[in-house]
């Protein structure tokens, strides 16, 4: 059953199935990451992500499916014998050992010779930049150190895969955004295929090549960040990867045009090729607010409202405006001089006809 | 959430079987055979539980169940009461004398409850030097060592180390987070600890508070010694030997202990399931410390002096004792001398030996077999493991005495090879049956400490390539390094002042441990000094030794504690 | 030393042959015996000094634990000796067979002292001491209480020694059951015991050890005590504040020496009898840490002043003829009874023995024919006996007690548990009534 594009796969996972008891945590779960991809599993706790990674690094109950790393089973291997380095969401520095000893541990069970292992040790411990902290205890280190240590421990190995299950999670929000950088660099210097589990959509959206977004154990959606963003396969990736209008209604035709009518009677128009549905999305940036009254293109899908509620956010003004009892949230770039509406204002929204996406459920 | 259970593993399985084999060998034939006579009608050899009934029916037994549930359960709460002002002020404040203070908090347990309860008549007893001092003062006495009371006051003072050390261990892995965060939601003080700092201290405690209550229920020594008859233990002591094997009630009494301090056991296990306490995720934690104010430092040092000089009694006597001349009817003894101590030295050095002997030996097997059978319990998912904590924590609710006659009556027939003598009257049975009754000591403490360590530690271990064995050896023994540097000196320091089965089991003078030559001491006039010099010895031996363990475990304790932090990133 | 120098070499098996071949050669004589170091060692040093190459072992056991020590090993028997103080323990091994014949060579040894043998008939075991049974008390303590120095054993049931009295059980010391058979043979069955249950009602404690009740008199826990006359000697040879008597009613018995059967070294174990018996090993028994009464009427020559002399004063341990046999018979019976009635019904016994006596002082100089009776039949109450001589010497009786099944298909009617509990609960009750009937009387008054 394996073909050629997943020989030359990093990692493949084919009808991955777990369960602690009762409880099933991963169904079925198929998907191909390719070698030196980064990649990351989003999802909300408790939607089996994290679960998934440790099924690739061995720990956890033993799942029915395949892994395939490289195009070999790893399946049945135990974790010593995988050679996929995991970062631990708490680091998992040993206090006991300096930060040399922790590093070279792994390289030590490989039984390689002193003199390397000092030389590897030093390297990783340089490309994290912490080389002169190396005689400390764990405990000696703030959490961005462990955090890199952590990492220097895993890459010393050099892995065939790299697993990092929440590793930003400790940190605090500049030197997460530093750190995520830090380690998108080092993937790319070491063409290392890289898992990263986030619950963060920014987070996962900066750094990973691809993603695949995870709800209740079942793999929602895979692709590039800006793909799953703008092309969401169903409601929960839509609202799980940034904010979106959601309006509930069905798709009717009136004569040659497509229309999406609203559970509360309101027509939106739509684009052609879609027969059914029952929702409609469309992202706050893609609808423009303007005095009652303005002109639209065919490109628009005009609707009438009142500013309900209104937020500052800098470069945005995100209103939310009430359109025949929905709420459609609308960003507005902010320019100086420019008018600003206020609670009460009644306007015109211009939503992107391109924009709307029509999801069955 | 950690998942922690790979699929099969051998070694553990082979190791497994092995500690099953041998506590099949060592602790249930022997104490089976114990049980078998109490089912067993004297009469006809049938299998019977007629001698249930007489027991149920004397009310002399009945007397004697309650009255040791009644010494066992105030026991817990008088050392309960005189543990917790200790662990806490340590755990919890920078104190100075804490290493002090903690050892201190050990020295009872390395002296034989019989010992103790010699020194303690002389000092608290109906004419012993406190009552006589407040007979000639106020003109009044206090029936400290009356009857149960004595048996109480002994028994507290004796065993309320182990919640010490427990609670202390407890305490000191509770991330200092839980307490800010408590603190941080108003709460503070008193209601701080109670809703807090107590609840997630419970599991050590009450393994502390089991520890006691069974200790003392199965106790022997004390009571016999205050000479308070009227309690289990000594019901079943006394029928065995002076009635004999065609007495079926010390077999039921036997098996009664048995079974009552098991059911304890368990009651413990059950409180403590599926709570997991292991709050220090990182390497750090412990209670935030604090140093104290002036008044503060005042009233800590009165409640802790107080509660030391009480339990440092039984050895203020044993040592006035051991250089007294003549102490009789008084305040003091008559005059002092060190003629005991050159009696000792020049006639009995060879306990001293052989207890270091006996006791580390027995200690080393304990830390041995408790490490693995944590192990086995805590990080793997073979089928029955739970039974070999179980059967291994059974101990606890063996009388040495039952194991003793369980011992003679099953080894005795079996030789030795090479050596042609009875397994039974070798030395080396002296320290199998010291290993099997120290063994939940040390077993309790490598639970404890495999308990506080992360699962991910060993994981990372594993997925940076080590083997479970190579993990096992370069990350989780040393992280438990101080949970069984821990558990060997509580069970060396028991083990050295083990009586109650040694008595039965030691063969040749030769071959005698110091509680059995303190013992011995003990039985003649002009002994005591001796004895008493002996139990002095005993007392400064292990002391010692304790104190300078605890120092290793302080040190390796520092080492992890964050010393300074490090400035934040570039 | 030795165990840490073998246990270096690697294999256990190592270890075995080095120890085992080390006892072996050596000649090693093992004693099990009830008597203290201070005793064990003095014999034990002069012996092996004069036996160069000989080591004697001392297993320190209580008598009754070295009886069932001795039944328990005997299939693989390690022992050479048995050495104790009861005649009775010598006769339970003697009756299981576990004592070898042995006739001593010693000579100047009379047949008895006082009323008692010296030597089992048979040639089992033979007497090397002789001990009896009196009274000790501490002196600062009579002085500080300002109490009088009894004589007698009667002189004990003063109420003026009320909680200040200690007693080993004879259950748990096999020379305290002497003692209270001695008295029970010598007033008979009824009286003997009445006598004992008055001055138990004086009792503080009953101690589980015998040596438990000197223990409490030097140290003053209590004042007075019923002993053993060498815990006695040797106390006031030990230098502590207490004094000793014999009272009139007791028994001089021998201390023994027996070979136990099977003796892995027969020779060494016959050697150390004849040297126990020789004047020199007599005259060991004068040290002020053993103080017993040599069997060799020449040995009291070399006594200190005061020492007593049972072969020229007759007064001790003269007036009872003690049957052996009766005492054999009802053994077990007699320390069941006495910790049915005394031991275990301390409290009750005590109290209500206070309330008679309570009950006495405030009938004195009064008349009260009613009072008086109350108090006679409380009095009456406590003496009951549960159980009659004829029926505790009884054969069948004495069974139940001592009910070790030879064969499997021995069959024996009764348990003694069920007996006890029996026992116990008309005990209590007479007990509990003799406090009402005896307050009540007080109450009149």
């Amino acid at each position: 059953m394996i073909d050629n594009a997943h020989d030359s796969a990093g990692v493949v996972i084919e009808d991955l199935n777990l369960s602690f008891g009762d409880t099933h945590v991963l169904k079925g779960v198929d998907l191909v990451i390719k070698q030196g991809e980064f990649f990351a599993f989003l999802g909300p706790s408790g939607s089996g992500k994290s679960t998934l990674l440790r099924a690739i690094a061995g720990f956890g109950p033993t799942p029915t499916g395949r892994i395939l790393i490289q195009g070999k089973d790893i399946a049945d291997l135990p974790p010593w014998k995988r050679d996929v380095g995991m970062v631990f969401q708490s680091y998992a520095l040993w206090p006991h050992m300096t930060v040399r000893k922790n590093v070279a541990f792994g390289l030590e069970e490989r039984k390689i010779s002193k003199h390397e292992i000092d030389e590897r040790v030093d390297k990783a411990l340089d490309m994290v930049g912490l080389l002169d902290l190396a005689e400390r205890r764990p405990s000696q280190l703030s959490g961005g150190q462990q955090q890199r240590i952590a990492l220097a421990r895993t890459i010393v190995i050099e892995p065939k895969v790299l697993l990092l299950d929440e590793p930003l999670s400790n940190l605090d929000a500049n030197l997460r955004i530093q750190m995520r950088r830090d380690i998108r660099e080092l993937q790319q210097k070491l063409q290392l295929t890289t898992i990263f589990v986030t619950h963060d959509q920014e987070e996962a959206n900066t750094t990973s090549d691809r993603m695949a977004v995870l709800d209740q154990g079942v793999i929602q959606q895979v692709g590039a960040p800006i793909d799953l963003y703008d092309n969401p396969a169903n409601l929960f990736v839509a609202k799980f990867l940034g904010t979106a209008n959601i309006i509930k209604g069905a798709v009717i035709t009136e004569g040659s045009a497509l229309v999406f009518r609203t559970d509360r009677g309101m027509d939106i128009p739509l684009n052609q090729g879609y027969t059914n549905g029952r929702s409609i999305v469309f992202r706050p940036q893609n609808v423009d607010v303007c005095a009652t009254g303005t002109g639209a293109s065919e490109a628009h899908a005009k609707l009438n409202g009142k500013v309900d509620h209104m937020e500052f956010l800098g470069s945005i003004i995100r209103y939310g405006v009430d359109v025949n009892g929905d709420v459609v949230l609308v960003d507005h770039a902010h320019k100086l001089g420019e008018a600003v509406f206020s609670v009460g204002d009644s306007v015109d929204l211009l939503v992107d006809r391109d924009s709307i996406l029509v999801l069955a459920a | 959430m950690s998942f922690l259970f790979p699929s099969v593993q051998r070694g553990p399985a082979v190791a497994g079987l092995l500690i099953a084999l041998f506590l099949f060998l060592f602790l249930a034939v022997p104490v089976g055979q114990v049980i078998f006579v109490a089912f067993q009608d004297a009469s006809t050899g049938e299998a019977t539980i007629i001698n249930f009934v007489d027991f149920f029916r004397n009310s002399l037994f009945r007397e004697s169940f309650f009255n040791s549930f009644y010494v066992a359960s105030m026991s817990v709460v008088i050392a309960s009461i005189i543990s917790m002002p200790l662990a806490y002020f340590t755990t919890r404040f920078n104190f100075g004398g804490t290493a002090l203070i903690q050892t201190l908090g050990i020295i009872p347990l390395i002296m034989p409850p019989f010992v103790g309860a010699v020194a303690m008549q002389l000092l608290f007893g109906s004419n012993g030097s406190v009552n006589l001092i407040l007979d000639d003062w106020f003109g009044f006495t206090i029936p400290f060592m009356e009857g149960l009371n004595g048996v109480i006051f002994v028994e507290s003072i004796h065993y309320f180390p182990f919640i010490l050390i427990n609670l202390s261990a407890a305490l000191s892995n509770i991330d200092r987070s839980m307490e800010e965060s408590a603190q941080n939601l108003g709460s503070n003080g008193m209601r701080l600890f109670r809703r807090i700092v107590f609840p997630l201290a419970m599991p050590g405690y009450v393994a502390g508070a089991a520890l006691v209550f069974i200790k003392v229920f199965d106790d022997l020594g004390t009571p016999l010694l205050l000479n308070v008859n009227n309690m289990l233990a000594p019901q079943a002591y006394l029928r065995v030997t002076s009635i004999g094997i065609s007495d079926p009630m010390g077999y039921v009494i036997a098996v009664i202990l048995v079974a009552f301090s098991l059911l304890s056991l368990w009651v413990s296990m059950r409180a403590l399931k599926g709570k997991d306490y292991a709050t220090v995720q990182k390497g750090g934690g412990g209670l935030m410390k604090r140093d104290l104010r002036r008044w503060e430092k005042v009233g800590c040092y009165a409640v802790v002096i107080l509660i030391l000089v009480l339990v440092l009694s039984p050895h203020f006597g044993l040592l006035l004792l051991s250089f007294g001349t003549i102490w009789s009817y008084a305040v003091l003894p008559d005059a002092f001398t060190i003629a005991h101590y050159v009696t000792v030295f020049s006639t009995a050095t060879q306990y001293i030996t052989n207890t270091l002997l006996y006791a580390g030996l027995a200690a080393l097997f304990d830390v041995i077999l408790g490490t693995a059978i944590a192990y086995v319990v805590w990080r793997t998912d073979l089928v029955g493991r739970k039974w070999l904590d179980y059967g291994a924590t059974a101990a606890l609710a063996v009388p040495g005495v039952v194991l003793g006659i369980g011992y003679l009556r099953t080894f005795h027939n079996i030789n030795v090879p090479l050596i042609d003598e009875p397994l039974a009257t070798w030395w080396v049975i002296i320290v199998i049956a010291m290993t099997i009754r120290r063994l939940p000591y040390a077993l309790r403490s490598c639970v404890a400490a495999i308990q506080q360590i992360s699962v991910m530690l060993e994981e990372a271990a594993e997925n940076l390539g080590a083997t479970k064995t190579r993990t096992v050896w370069r990350i989780v023994i040393p992280l438990m390094s101080g949970g069984i540097l821990a558990g060997f000196v509580t069970s060396f320091a028991t083990a050295a002042v083990e009586l109650s089965a040694t008595i039965m089991l030691v063969a040749r003078e030769t071959d005698a441990p110091l509680a059995y030559g303190i013992y011995e001491f003990m039985q003649s006039a002009a002994g005591r000094g001796p004895g008493a010099a002996l139990g002095v010895i005993a007392v400064l031996f292990v002391g010692v030794g304790t104190y300078i363990s605890h120092v290793i475990i302080e040190r390796s304790n520092k080492a992890r504690e964050p010393k300074s932090i490090v400035a934040e990133e570039t | 030393m030795k165990k840490f120098m073998t246990l270096g070499a690697a294999a256990v098996i190592a270890m075995s042959v080095a120890s085992g071949t080390a006892f072996a050669a050596d000649g090693t004589l093992t004693v099990v015996t009830s008597f203290p170091k201070d005793l064990t060692s003095v014999f034990k040093s002069a012996f092996e000094k004069k036996n160069p190459g000989l080591t004697i072992e001392v297993l320190n056991k209580k008598t009754s634990a070295g009886i069932k020590y001795l039944q328990e090993t005997s299939a693989n028997n390690t022992s050479d000796l048995f050495w104790a103080s009861a005649p009775d323990a010598f006769e339970v091994l003697k009756g299981d067979s576990l004592l070898a014949k042995y006739t001593p060579m010693a000579k100047g040894i009379p047949d008895k002292v006082g009323a008692f043998p010296i030597n089992d008939p048979d040639g089992y075991y033979m007497g090397f001491a002789a001990s009896g049974y009196g009274i000790m008390w501490n002196t600062r303590y009579t002085a500080a209480k300002k109490l009088p120095v009894p004589k007698n054993w009667a002189d004990l049931k003063d109420p003026v020694y009320h909680g200040h009295v200690g007693m080993s059980a004879p259950s748990r010391s096999g020379t305290t059951h002497l003692t209270v058979e001695t008295v029970i043979q010598g007033m008979g069955w009824d009286a003997g015991w009445a006598e004992w249950k008055e001055i138990a009602g004086n009792f503080k404690t009953v101690t589980e050890r015998s040596f438990g009740v000197p223990d409490g008199v030097n140290s003053g826990q209590f004042g007075y005590g019923i002993v053993i006359d060498f815990f006695g000697l040797s106390s006031v040879g030990s230098g502590f504040p207490v004094d000793f008597v014999y009272p009139e009613v007791t028994t001089l018995v021998p201390a023994n020496i027996g070979i136990v059967k099977g003796a892995p070294n027969q020779a060494a174990a016959a050697e150390f009898i004849e040297f126990l018996l020789s004047p020199e090993g007599q005259e060991l028994l004068l040290n002020p840490k053993i103080r017993r009464l040599p069997v060799n009427p020449n040995t009291y020559a070399n006594a200190p002043a005061g020492f007593p002399n049972p072969f020229k004063d007759k007064s001790i341990g003269a007036a009872v003829k003690f049957d052996l046999d009766l005492s054999k018979n009802r053994y077990n019976v007699v320390n069941s009874l006495f910790d049915v009635m005394i031991t275990y019904r301390m409290k009750d016994l005590t109290a209500a023995t206070k309330a008679i006596q309570d009950a006495d002082a405030a009938i004195k100089g009064k008349s009260n024919p009613a009072a008086a009776k109350l108090i006679a039949e409380a009095r009456a109450l406590v003496a009951k006996m549960p159980v009659s001589e004829a029926t505790a010497g009884a054969k069948e009786f004495n069974a139940i007690f001592k009910k070790k099944r030879k064969k499997a298909t021995d069959v024996i009617e009764g348990r003694q548990a069920e007996v006890e509990q029996e026992w116990d609960t008309q005990v209590k009750a007479n007990y509990a009534k003799a406090k009402e009937l005896a307050e009540q009387a007080k109450n009149m008054l």
